[in-house]
């Protein structure tokens, strides 16, 4: 008995062996040896229970091992696989939340450093504004002293020169009369130069006051002519009015026009070589009017051109008793008059012009007539 | 109301030098009679005494100054109605809106031509007279 339970038992591990082994993957041949050991031990008398022990037994001695090898590595992939999925949307959002909290901060920082530099800009543009303002009271200051500190012995010496000059305190000697030419002329230069001052200053702040009216075109210029005529006269240099166009009118300060005139025809005749003519002319453009004075001068150098109008521009080669602020004073004038001024300039021919709207009342009229009912009465 | 013509000229300037220049080329150019004043007070005692159909009025003057002097000189009965031209180097703009609200016909710029000074007081006279009359 003993020996045939011993055979018994051997046919149950040897059952429990193969089951083992087809559990680690022993495939087919495996499960068929484990299939014929266990009909045998059935056959040999042991029982079914005994043999779902065996069975059991076999199971639970592979399934670590099982476990522990390849299907416990899918187990674990399947497991990280499924927290993964399970976790995708979470880290999803968090990287993006990341992301975009990277993208704010940086932003942030954007824009902290572009607050930080316009604050910078701003308080720069503030210091500068304060310079700016400061830099126009010492300006108005000094414009001030000039008005009246300057004036006031400027007004003796100037017509103590002209009284003299007249011929008041009786007739010089040639050399004498020279010498008073030559510090009347530059009394003369003096004057101009602290009235255009003046002037500038007058327009830059803004003070200057403009009488704009309806002017005949051909009257100012003849005007402007005339008044300047004495003086062109002095260098030798006739004044002419070619043309202006019939009935043409500007709306200008009569005044001021007279000024932007009487600069132009005396730049005209000072750069004029004697015994020429400087020739004024209008003609009408597209929408308004153009006045030329044209000269037979050296005309303007190349590289002086760019700068012609500004403030105390004067051409290296020019020495001719000029303040330097003329043409500024006639553009900043000829501008607020809605004009424009130019040049054009080539050896011996130079034209200085500028441009205003023409006045044409029929135009207001016509408006006036549209605006009135019934139509046209 | 105005004389007929401009004969007796009071000159208003602390400055002797722009005296000298203003009063020779009245009396030479103009030949006015011309009484100088060196300040607001010398001015306001002569001018009763003196009777001008114009006063030339320097602005910037020690002392009391062209616009308080005209002021004084309206409260003097001989000289209340008298014609002013302010003389002055003060041309601001504000400065001669200033002076155009005062009872003042005109304003010379200082510096002048003295050899034109007569053609414009005439100028201003003469339009003075027009709307005198």
């Amino acid at each position: 008995m003993a020996a045939v339970n011993a055979a018994l038992e051997e046919l149950a591990k040897q059952y429990a062996i193969a089951l083992r082994e087809y559990c680690r993957g022993g495939g087919e041949a495996a499960l068929l040896r484990a299939y014929q050991l266990g009909r045998q031990a059935v056959s040999a008398g042991v029982g079914v229970l005994e043999m779902a022990g065996f069975h059991q037994e076999a199971l639970v001695s592979a399934l670590p091992e099982m476990l522990a090898l390849e299907e416990s590595a899918r187990i674990a992939r399947r497991a990280s696989e499924f927290f993964a999925e399970c976790l995708a949307p979470f880290e999803l959002t968090r990287r993006g939340f990341e992301e975009a909290h990277a993208a704010l901060r940086e932003l942030n920082q954007g824009l902290e450093r572009r607050l930080s530099a316009a604050l910078q800009d701003f308080e720069s543009a503030q210091d500068e504004l304060l310079e700016q303002k400061r830099m126009e009271s010492l300006k108005n200051d000094f414009i001030s002293v000039i008005s009246h500190e300057v004036r006031t012995p400027l007004t003796s010496i100037h017509g103590a020169l002209n009284l003299l000059k007249s011929g008041l305190g009786g007739e010089l000697n040639p050399q004498g009369q020279r010498l008073l030419d030559a510090a009347y002329r530059n009394s003369q230069r003096l004057v101009r130069l602290v009235n255009d001052l003046l002037d500038l200053q007058r327009i830059e702040s803004g003070t200057m006051t403009f009488n704009l009216r309806p002017v005949d075109l051909r009257s100012l210029l003849e005007q402007a002519i005339e008044a300047s005529q004495a003086h062109a006269g002095q260098l030798g240099i006739k004044l002419v009015l070619q043309g202006a166009p019939p009935g043409a009118r500007v709306r200008v300060d009569s005044d001021r026009m007279m000024q932007v005139m009487t600069n132009l025809l005396s730049n005209a005749a000072k750069f004029s070589p004697q015994g020429e003519t400087v020739v004024v002319e209008a003609n009408r453009r597209t929408g308004g009017v153009r006045v030329g004075v044209t000269d037979h001068g050296p005309g303007v150098p190349e590289e002086f051109h760019g700068r012609i109008f500004q403030k105390f521009a004067q051409a290296a080669s020019s020495d001719r008793g000029g303040s330097g602020l003329g043409l500024s004073i006639t553009k900043a004038i000829v501008e607020h008059m809605s004009g424009h001024v130019g040049f054009e300039s080539e050896p011996g021919r130079t034209t200085f012009y500028f441009d205003l709207p023409e006045w044409r009342r029929t135009v207001s009229r016509e408006k006036a007539a549209a605006n009135t009912w019934p139509a046209g009465r | 109301m105005a004389r007929r013509t401009l004969k007796r000229i009071l000159l208003v300037e602390d400055d002797p030098d722009i005296q000298t220049v203003t009063s020779m080329a009245l009396g030479s150019f103009g030949g006015y009679t011309v009484h100088v004043c060196g300040s607001a007070a010398e001015a306001i005692e002569s001018a009763a005494e003196f009777l001008p159909d114009l006063i030339l009025l320097d602005v910037m003057m020690p002392g009391m100054d062209g616009v308080d002097t005209l002021r004084a000189l309206r409260d003097i009965p001989e000289t209340a109605s008298t014609p002013v031209i302010f003389l002055t180097a003060r041309v601001q703009p504000a400065d001669v809106a200033k002076y155009k609200e005062l009872d003042s016909l005109a304003v010379i710029r200082k510096p002048f031509e003295p050899t034109v000074l007569v053609e414009t007081i005439q100028d201003i006279w003469t339009r003075y007279r027009g709307e005198a009359h």
